[in-house]
């Protein structure tokens, strides 16, 4: 088994001048038998990244190393049949003029084995993504689903170090993708197979991931583990990307050490974690995940944990099914996303009592300052 | 409406028939004695043989010079992309006699100018060539046909999605690999699909076969035909052969469509990327190199030839210390028959184009637009005269127009007939693209706010489908211009065309106004197409789509 260490990584398509680096200084460590996702909003650079780790593109500068062998550099790149990778496409490409069981020898037919072993190791594989019985299908037989699990099986049939995988169930309806996410999973820790992993969605990124690496525009925001991204993320970017959050402006009221507290007006003030090198009177951001903001009918009707209070005003509210998500009016006019129990029921109109549990928010210097101070 | 189903009638099925009727009339009644005959004589079963390996040669040839052009401008870094690219479509629009013509000058074992050389200067007998042979035939027809598998290939090549190849890259399979087990069978229809247009182009092309061919005694179907209509001209064996002939081309057009049908998977797999260019090194030099040859070969010889004949006094090694224009004053002023021959043959590719893409307008419109039962046939029959060559269709004209009461034969409009039959699929096929892109919701909402369908038509319908139309115009006018094959044998002295003025000329053995006739051909050739591509520059640039389909048919 394979891990992979990526330094200081560009590529940049067409003009250095005119053109945005579509990946840019780019650092990974993706340690052996991981499953690592690359997650970020479309045109980020995560197809971009998987190519150049695949070796069908050479980067402009930096390096990337599997197991301590120098693969990619600018100007040599060994190429993708040399890598002992596997990969499962976005669009799948399943050859359409083999069948589902040519498809899948092909990668053992390359390495010579004998036509007996081959006939069982593919049978094995295809039994592996529950694909018995459909060896003599050609592609445009088979549904979308189907599909995606003979790319799968094609690129686990040679028992590859390292698969990467671009997007895979981006094409299936959301049961089959339940399925297939939960599948992927135990594949890669019964296989032990290092996964590089691309998806925009962060729910499916949070479900597999043993590390996330979070991008944006060509570049690195965060790489941690799903819980670290989700409750500590390094930027409002990360935060913002992470499922539904309240991005709230917010005043720095007082400092002590690492703790300090945020004024949000209407009568809000949190007591929280700062970011260091923050002063007293410098503008911030508070992001709050609306599952953290607890609703009661009267002032301190949450729980212990609880520390800031305020009263607001419910002004719309939706039914999701599993929980209820509110639309809640400060007074200062600020508007909060919250979400609770559907049992827990208040009307269009109810004046709440609202409380935050500030151990679970992140406090970001707000865009502007942020950008003078760099 | 009415008035288009009445011309595919008379343009189409009647011919057809009458051609099928007289390969089975005798003297006393019905009789198969004719087919007997044409498939027991060694007098036919040659000439058979003859087009078939001529086709098959033409065929593998076209795939030998296409494909990897095909592949150099769509796969690798190649310089002068646009140049191979104009190189393709040059050979495709220039007149394959003319070509035959100018390697006669060139190669003919006795007067060709490079044999002249090789033997006389270089003292290299071992190196000369016999334009008269096989090979000759082979030679200027390829020019003509290569486009086709160039033009087929190139745009698969294209179209076959990256991530195919990456795939197989990823497992373990090396470029070389990679291009035969996953490329070549994703793109292989589309290239056979290619052969088999130049296989049934090739064994079509009368003015070479008979140029090239007839000097080495290399008979071929189409000569083998016309030469039954010397006195006395023997009708039922003639049609006969051409069925025989209609048939080898039904077959390879079979093929070719369901080849092509297949190779609808190249487009499979949405979200793909655009393969990526091969960096050849130095070897795109070499690659370059090969075809600015068949430059050399198909545009750049022939015509330089020709320009060199036409101007002087006699061909040979010399010919540059004599110059001159009389040829010009000759074929110009003196040979009466040009002028005429000029004329006519603008008039006749005008008005064949017109009419072509009237009907075929029409034919298009009923079939995607009106639900009258019956309308697939419509189609159907209109791409019937595929199947035809030329010399076919002239057999069948001249069969049935010589058995009704209105005598047609010999006349301007015979040819007309012959031309917008034969080209009538082109016509079906422009419009039918041009339609398909406009959406009906686009008529209908013209008719929700109360134009009449006749306004809609007007307003509507054919503005949107003009850019369509006028490539199909062109498709067909360019041809029209150059038909050689189905008017050898319906012209008379009134009705004479440029290129039968061309061909009798050479005929008669003057090879020099012959070479000044045939740049005259040439330019009148280029002028219509400059000229109408400047007017319907925009049309065609947005019509592209339609041009491609019809180069393909
Ligand atoms: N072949 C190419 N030529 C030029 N630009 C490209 C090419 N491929 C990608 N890009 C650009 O590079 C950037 C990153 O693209 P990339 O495909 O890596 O994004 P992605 O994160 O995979 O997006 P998505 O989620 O939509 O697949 C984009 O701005 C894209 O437009
Ligand atoms: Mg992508």
């Amino acid at each position: 088994m394979a891990g992979i260490t990526i330094e200081a990584l560009s590529k940049t398509y067409g003009s250095h001048d005119t053109d945005a680096a579509a990946v840019d200084d780019l650092d990974l460590a993706i340690e052996d038998n991981q499953f690592v996702t690359l997650l970020g909003p479309s045109g980020c650079g995560k197809t971009t990244t998987l190519r150049l780790i695949a070796g069908y593109i050479m980067p402009d500068a930096g390096t990337i190393h599997v197991d301590g062998r120098l693969v990619s550099s600018p100007g040599s790149v060994v190429s993708p049949d040399r890598r002992g990778m596997g990969m499962v496409f976005q669009n799948y490409a399943v050859w359409p003029h083999k069948t589902v069981f040519e498809n899948v020898a092909f990668g053992p037919k390359l390495r010579k084995i004998a036509a007996a072993k081959l006939r069982s190791q593919v049978e094995d594989t295809l039994g592996l993504v529950n694909l018995t019985g459909l060896e003599g299908r050609y592609p445009n037989e088979l549904s979308g689903g189907q599909q995606q699990r003979v790319a799968l099986a094609r690129s686990l049939v040679v028992e590859p170090e390292i698969l990467l995988l671009d997007e895979p169930l981006s094409n299936l309806d959301a049961k089959l993708r339940e399925h297939m996410r939960h599948e992927l999973k135990q594949l890669q820790r019964r296989t032990g197979i290092t996964f590089v992993y691309v998806t925009h969605d962060q729910t499916e990124a949070l479900a597999l991931s043993d590390r996330i690496a979070v991008m944006h525009a060509g570049r690195l925001q965060q790489y941690g583990t799903p819980y670290e991204v989700y409750a500590k993320p390094a930027n409002r970017l990360v935060a913002d990307f992470m499922g539904l959050v309240n991005l709230m402006p917010a005043t720095v009221a007082a400092v002590r050490g690492e703790r300090g507290v945020v004024d949000l007006g209407a009568g809000l003030r949190l007591d929280l974690a700062l970011p260091s090198g923050i002063a007293a009177g410098e503008r911030v951001e508070v992001a709050i995940r609306p599952e953290n903001v607890r609703l009661g009918t009267e002032a301190g009707d949450g729980d212990a944990h609880a520390h800031a209070h305020a009263r607001a005003e419910i002004v719309d509210r939706t039914f999701l099914g599993n929980l209820t998500e509110y639309y809640l009016e400060l007074g200062s006019g600020q508007t909060v996303r919250a979400q609770t129990h559907p049992r827990q029921e208040f009307a269009i109109g109810d004046r709440v009592a609202i409380a935050v549990d500030t151990s679970l928010c992140s406090v970001f210097r707000s865009e502007k300052d942020a950008a003078q101070a760099a | 409406m009415g008035a288009a189903i009445l011309a595919l009638f008379v343009l189409v099925l009647l011919p057809l028939c009458s051609l099928l009727l007289g390969s089975i009339r005798g003297e006393g009644g019905v009789t198969i004695g004719h087919f007997v005959e044409a498939l027991s004589s060694r007098l036919y079963l040659k000439p058979l043989y003859n087009s078939l390996i001529l086709g098959v040669l033409t065929g593998l040839f076209s795939v030998l010079i296409g494909l990897p052009m095909a592949w150099a401008v769509s796969r690798t870094n190649i310089p002068g992309r646009r140049f191979i690219r104009m190189t393709a479509t040059l050979s495709y629009l220039s007149p394959p006699f003319l070509l035959a013509i100018a390697y006669v000058n060139l190669l003919s074992p006795n007067s060709g100018l490079i044999n002249v050389f090789l033997r006389d200067v270089l003292d290299a007998d071992w190196l000369t060539f016999n334009i008269f042979s096989m090979a000759g035939l082979v030679l200027v027809t390829v020019p003509h046909t290569f486009p086709y598998v160039f033009l087929l290939a190139s745009s698969a090549l294209q179209s076959v999605d990256a991530s195919y190849e990456e795939a197989a890259e990823i497992l373990g399979a090396g470029k070389v690999r990679t291009a035969l087990l996953i490329t070549a069978p994703l793109v292989a229809p589309a290239i056979l699909s290619g052969a088999l247009l130049a296989f049934v182009n090739a064994i079509a092309l009368f003015g070479s076969q008979a140029i090239v061919g007839l000097p080495g005694r290399i008979v071929t179907l189409p000569t083998r035909i016309y030469a039954l209509f010397d006195y006395p001209p023997e009708y039922g064996l003639a049609s006969a052969l051409s069925l025989l002939f209609v048939a080898i081309t039904v077959v390879a057009l079979y093929l070719q469509r369901s080849f092509l049908a297949r190779r609808s998977y190249v487009t499979l797999g949405g979200k793909g990327s655009r393969p990526q260019l091969v960096d050849l090194g130095w070897a795109r030099w070499v690659l370059f190199g090969v075809c600015f040859i068949v430059f050399l070969v198909a545009i750049a010889a022939p015509y330089a030839a020709l320009l060199a004949v036409s101007v002087s006094k006699s061909w040979g090694l010399d010919f540059w210390k004599s110059l001159t224009l009389a040829n010009y004053r000759f074929v110009l002023f003196q040979y009466d028959v040009t002028q005429r021959a000029i004329l006519n043959s603008l008039l006749l590719a005008v008005l064949a184009a017109t009419l072509v893409v009237g009907i075929g307008a029409v034919i298009g419109w009923i079939e995607l637009r009106t639900k009258v039962p019956g309308r697939r046939y419509l189609d159907y029959v209109a791409l019937i005269p595929m199947g035809l060559p030329g010399i076919v269709m002239a057999v069948a004209l001249i069969q049935f127009w010589l058995a009704m009461p209105i005598v047609l034969y010999g006349t301007l409009t015979i040819l007309l007939l012959a031309y917008a039959g034969r080209y009538i699929p082109l016509g079906v096929r422009a419009a039918n693209t041009a339609l398909r892109q406009i959406d009906s919701s686009l008529e209908e909402s013209a008719r929700i706010l109360g134009a009449r369908w006749s306004t809609t038509m007007r307003e509507v319908t054919l503005p949107l489908m003009r850019p369509g139309l006028f490539a199909g115009w062109l498709l067909v006018f360019v041809p029209s211009i150059q038909e050689l094959s189905a008017s050898i044998l319906l012209f008379s002295s009134s009705s004479i065309t440029l290129a039968v003025a061309v061909y009798n000329l050479y005929e008669t053995g003057y090879i020099e106004p012959v070479a000044a006739l045939a740049i005259i051909n040439v330019l009148i050739i280029g002028a219509v197409i400059w000229r109408a591509n400047k007017v319907g520059g925009a049309e065609i640039g947005r019509a592209g789509g339609a041009r491609h389909e019809g180069v393909a048919s």
